[in-house]
């Protein structure tokens, strides 16, 4: 049995009525919706709140699952995506983080993104540098508009192929691929705009 | 950006094969090419650098850890809204085994549930806590008399403990001497008369030969008397000079038979 049968076994006792199936999948899917959801809202606090209510939702429309349309992963990253853009339209997560255009600290200086995001661990101080790096890229991925930011986040955080993305997204693979290069270019520009010793 | 005409690709193909490029996906001519008009225009090769420049910060991001209660928090508020059980459909080639495990499941869906086996486990883990601090041990059920008379005697042996222990108490003793003592305080001294008079009515009374329940009550009522101070009201005058009369008159005949 493949993995994609092991799943939809594990769909089918989940809505035959067992538990057990389900917490399954609360064990197995939720660290990748709650990091959708992070990338995506900017915060934890949203993340853990919204990844608990595309459970939720789940939980509801489980049986409406189509097996012969698409894989399982694919159906919940897009029932992730329909809750965080219903969110976004209602404008809870509207918000655009500023602190991208504070000065960055003393010790940062001398050293630019790129140097901190190639060595992520050789030191203490390295590793520190690189989870600074990596709140500034985070920072500035909230920059981007949701179109763009959903898809580098599908594509480049949760390495979903075009068609997949294109499936969630509702939109054509060349539409995808349009949105992908524009997010990446925006957010090297973003940051170098922010960071002139970006190199 | 705009479209510039190079030699083998224009830009806007090279833009539309961009993301392929990067992710290494694009192969053979096609990606010759790419590399080709990349390398002579200027704006599609600063396109090019800044879009992998953005990839390869995106992919330096690492995974989040979720909150250690994010699951819990989700089962809790999905546990206990679980959808209808569908009818379980059996094929007909299945054995007997596999319909009953799939009816079973079906019944007992709603108790096989976390929450449940955490809610089953304290209460047994209390029970056997009380039990223990009790000192019950499930070894002694085997020298348990169940029989009738067992039960009686097990039953009057306890209450005789539990009368006893509660009559040692301290507190207890503290608090009856104390309410005795308010009672005491709050009688007035027309009652104390009052006793008084109406113990000198019933004196004659005493004379009358007695019982031994009498005497011993007698004997009581004379000993709280004591406790209360006042001994000489425990037998009254009248009463003492009768009996001291009859003794003398006693004397009196024993002397003349003699």
């Amino acid at each position: 049995m493949d993995d994609a049968q092991a799943v939809n076994a594990l769909v089918r006792r989940c809505v035959a009525g067992d538990a057990a199936a389900w917490q399954e999948i609360v064990q197995q899917y939720h660290r990748r919706i709650y990091n959708i959801c992070y990338r995506f809202s900017g915060s934890t606090e949203d993340a853990s709140d919204l990844t608990q209510e595309v459970f939720i939702k789940m939980y509801r429309t489980l049986s409406t699952y189509d097996t012969s349309r698409a894989a399982f992963m694919t159906w919940v990253t897009t029932v992730t995506r329909n809750l965080l853009v219903d969110h976004f339209r209602k404008g809870k997560y509207d918000r655009v983080t500023d602190s991208l255009d504070a000065v960055p600290g003393g010790q940062d200086e001398g050293l630019t993104l790129a140097e901190k995001l190639e060595d992520p661990s050789a030191t203490p101080e390295d590793r520190m540098q690189s989870q600074q790096a990596q709140k500034l890229v985070h920072q500035a991925l909230a920059k981007l508009s949701p179109e763009l930011r959903e898809a580098v986040i599908l594509r480049d955080l949760q390495d979903m192929d075009y068609k997949e993305i294109a499936i969630v997204l509702k939109v054509p693979e060349g539409t995808v691929k349009s949105r992908i290069n524009r997010g990446r270019t925006e957010l090297a520009r973003v940051l170098q705009r922010n960071y002139r010793q970006v190199s | 950006m705009t479209d510039h005409i190079q030699p083998g690709m224009p830009c806007a193909e090279v833009e539309a094969l961009l993301a392929e490029a990067i992710d290494g996906t694009l192969h053979g001519a096609s990606l010759a090419a790419f590399e080709a008009h990349r390398d002579s225009c200027p704006a599609c090769r600063t396109m090019v650098e800044e879009a992998s420049r953005g990839m390869h910060w995106l992919k330096g991001l690492d995974e989040v850890e979720p909150p250690r209660n994010l699951v819990h928090n989700i089962l809790a508020l999905t546990i206990g809204q679980l959808p209808e059980p569908h009818p379980v459909v059996v094929s007909r080639g299945e054995g007997w085994l596999e319909r009953l495990q799939g009816k079973a499941s079906s019944i007992f869906a709603p108790v096989v549930t976390p929450r449940f086996a955490m809610s089953l486990g304290m209460a047994f883990f209390s029970i056997t806590m009380l039990l223990s601090i009790a000192g019950f041990h499930v070894a002694d059920l085997r020298n348990v008399d169940l029989s009738a008379k067992g039960v009686t005697k097990a039953y009057y042996a306890a209450e005789t403990r539990v009368v006893r222990y509660y009559e040692n108490i301290r507190l207890v003793y503290e608090i009856e001497t104390r309410v005795r003592d308010l009672r005491r305080a709050a009688t007035p001294a027309n009652d104390q008369q009052q006793q008084q008079q109406q113990q000198q009515r019933t004196a004659p009374q005493n004379n009358q030969p007695k019982g031994d329940d009498q005497q011993d009550k007698d004997r009581r009522n004379q000993n709280y008397n004591r406790e209360m101070g006042r001994p000489s009201l425990a037998e009254s005058p009248a009463s003492s000079n009768q009996v001291m009369d009859e003794v003398n008159s006693q004397a009196r005949l024993n002397r003349r038979k003699a």
